[in-house]
């Protein structure tokens, strides 16, 4: 029966492709002429790739792409913290039925970086690891997620600050929105890299990955800022005036009314910048920084894997596309679930 | 507002009264040994030089030289921090103080040396080096001449563009530059057929050529389009540090001028102490005159650089020697008395 319905099904689907591609005979014909060339083309150019490759530059090196120098023995520390990461994510995502657990996945979620950072950097009975020693895939997601961390709560204030009504708050909120917004992130990260540690006095020095960090949380809190300010623009002012006459204070509207709103709007804008932010971790392997395409980049210095860079890109770029392309169905599923409720 | 004026005032006061307070005349050296711990400055991407091996270990002729440095003042090769560096960064780095000294495939010239430029204080030269262009055999380019209206790809920020800029120009050679961020893009430009020719310097021709398909069918023209003597660097205010590094290095060199290697070094050392006759080789091995000291070392530095690494001579063949992955020709690596550059003044 079930086999039928989905027999049926498919036949239904067949159709309609037919319907869809093949109208009529010039359709047909444009159509054949067009995956031919495709094919040949596709042959013409991947056919070295699949059949000439070594991917063994890959495989030998997998422990390096996935947590760079970090202590071998000490691996499962950044393997359980990215774990922990995917977990609250799917729990935030698909809510669970207890009911505490809901509502303590914001701190959950805030957790998250001290969580990391114990387990990166040790202490406290762990064996201590230094920040030079993180690397690959590991240090990409540690910067994506503490840069995001910092920068949602920054880009909220700015958001309202450029919203206030005391001059001084909004004109210096907007000042900063509108420069950071002018300057090329790649300037703002080499002020983070290179002149950070020119302005500090002798002795004094920040860990490169914090300084990354740093940079990182300046410039996304300012794009953040105007997609949440987006989403406060698009609440109509009656809803606020209701609220007050209803009795509540300022910080119970933003609380109640203004954030919940504005953030359900300014979603998909939102994602947009983690996964921006994402890729845009991969400039700090100019900077010096061995993050994944860093990694990538030290691996083919390895006189042993000389000149195999097809493989290496290939390999990086369909990690990169795999992490977004979850990203971007997570962020998906959690619209739908949002405009529902 | 006026409260919040002078709290900046007071603030930007206290962070400059403090910058003050730490400025003091303490060497890189003391604080090297107080940390016990040697921040070494690598590139991390030059096969042959400093690269990420397997093992996520960094290897290389410039990671033992470091590896030598740590010996020499901490008497423990293992203490030793790398800092990958672009080149963009390498001198701020070394100025701010992030590393305590640079070993990255630095060319020692005037402008870096000088206070007045970069204000470094080079070690003596690890390698000399010189640019140098690559072509596929079957181009038929046997000189700088059949190069005229070719491209040429070459990486930017270095001197390497400067350099074939200066020898086409003064020959009134026109030529197309297709610049690429660094040497692995270089190559990958040059493999593609992009341009007929890529430079860089010898020694790096000589290792992206190991790891070509067919290394017989690319090769190196001889012309040498300029010098680049490698050197160690460090923070050109603080001699303390300099002294030391520059007599670990010329340590590295007379091992290999008298023989003693990794191997014989401990029987060198008895024979040493029971033969009051072998004075240079007492003072050398730090048996007598107390010459480490002079320069803020232990006595005995000579004995563990030689334990760590060997004589240059050694750290040479494991790195670029013929057996290994990325051969490159003595030449001008040699000792001089086998008609090469590398000389050391005496230990007196």
């Amino acid at each position: 029966m079930i086999y039928k319905m989905h027999q049926k099904k498919v036949k239904k689907y067949i159709e309609k492709i037919k319907e869809i591609l093949f109208l009529n005979s010039l359709n047909n014909f444009l159509i054949i002429l067009l995956i031919f060339t495709i094919c040949i083309f596709s042959l013409q150019s991947f056919s070295s790739v699949i059949f000439n490759s070594k991917w063994s530059v890959v495989t030998t090196n997998i422990p390096l792409f996935a947590f760079g120098t970090f202590p071998s023995d000490q691996s499962w520390r950044p393997i359980i913290w990215i774990v922990s990461l995917l977990l609250t994510s799917v729990l935030s995502i698909i809510p669970p039925k207890w009911k505490w657990l809901r509502k303590n996945l914001l701190f959950a979620w805030m957790g998250m970086i001290p969580l990391g950072i114990f387990l990166l950097y040790g202490g406290l009975g762990l064996q201590t690891v230094m920040s030079r020693n993180f690397g690959g895939l590991t240090l990409t997601i540690f910067l994506t997620v503490c840069s995001s961390m910092f920068a949602l709560p920054l880009g909220i204030g700015l958001a309202f600050c450029r919203q206030s009504s005391l001059f001084v708050v909004k004109k210096l909120s907007s000042i900063y929105i509108d420069t950071m917004r002018a300057i090329p992130l790649i300037a703002v990260l080499f002020f983070g890299q290179l002149l950070i540690p020119l302005f500090l006095p002798l002795g004094l020095e920040i860990d490169r990955v914090w300084r990354a960090i740093f940079a990182f949380t300046l410039f996304v809190s300012a794009y953040i800022a105007e997609d949440i300010r987006g989403g406060l623009q698009a609440i109509p002012n009656t809803q606020i005036e209701s609220a007050k006459s209803l009795g509540l204070n300022q910080l119970q509207i933003i609380k109640f009314i203004l954030i919940p709103q504005s953030l359900r709007i300014a979603l998909p804008a939102l994602t947009n910048q983690v996964i921006g932010l994402f890729q845009n971790t991969s400039l700090m392997s100019i900077l010096g920084l061995v993050e994944f395409l860093g990694i990538g980049r030290s691996i083919l210095a390895n006189p042993k894997f000389i000149g195999q860079y097809i493989e290496v890109y290939i390999w990086l770029a369909s990690v990169y596309w795999i992490i977004c392309t979850i990203l971007a169905l997570m962020a998906k599923y959690l619209e739908k679930r949002l405009k529902i409720a | 507002m006026y409260k919040l004026l002078s709290g900046i005032a007071f603030l930007s006061l206290l962070i400059t009264g403090c910058s003050n307070s730490y400025q003091k005349e303490t060497s890189r050296l003391d604080l090297i040994k107080e940390r016990g711990e040697l921040i070494c400055g690598v590139s991390g991407k030059i096969p042959g030089f400093s690269f990420l091996g397997i093992d996520g270990k960094y290897r290389g002729l410039d990671v033992d030289i470091c590896k030598s440095f740590a010996a020499g003042i901490l008497g423990d090769s293992y203490k030793i921090q790398y800092r990958p560096l672009t080149a963009a960064e390498r001198f701020t780095a070394i100025k701010t103080g992030e590393i305590d000294i640079l070993s990255r495939n630095t060319t020692f010239t005037l402008s870096r040396d000088s206070s007045g430029g970069n204000g470094l204080s080079f070690a003596p030269v690890v390698f000399y080096d010189g640019q140098g262009l690559m072509v596929k055999k079957e181009s038929n380019i046997s000189s700088i001449e059949d190069l005229k209206n070719k491209s040429i790809c070459v990486g930017s920020g270095t001197t390497t563009e400067q350099n074939i800029n200066d020898v086409f120009e003064s020959n009134s050679l026109p030529y197309t530059p297709i610049k690429y961020q660094d040497l692995n893009q270089v190559i990958a430009g040059y493999l593609q057929g992009r341009c007929s020719a890529m430079t860089s310097d010898r020694s790096q021709l000589a290792a992206a050529r190991s790891g070509f398909k067919i290394p017989e069918n690319h090769i190196i023209l001889r012309n040498v389009l300029s010098k680049e003597p490698l050197s160690p660097a460090s923070d050109g205010a603080d001699n303390k540090l300099a002294d030391a590094l520059r007599w670990i290095i010329f340590t590295l060199i007379t091992a290999e001028e008298e023989g003693i290697t990794k191997e014989n070094i401990d029987e060198r050392l008895k024979l040493a102490k029971n033969n009051p006759q072998l004075k240079s080789l007492r003072r050398f091995l730090g048996v007598d005159g107390g010459l480490g000291e002079k320069i803020g070392l232990r006595n005995d530095f000579t004995v563990n650089v030689i334990k760590a690494t060997g004589n240059y001579g050694e750290i040479y063949k494991r790195n670029l020697g013929e057996d290994s992955d990325v051969p490159i020709p003595r030449e001008l690596n040699q000792l001089f008395k086998n008609g090469g550059l590398h000389f050391s003044p005496p230990f007196n």
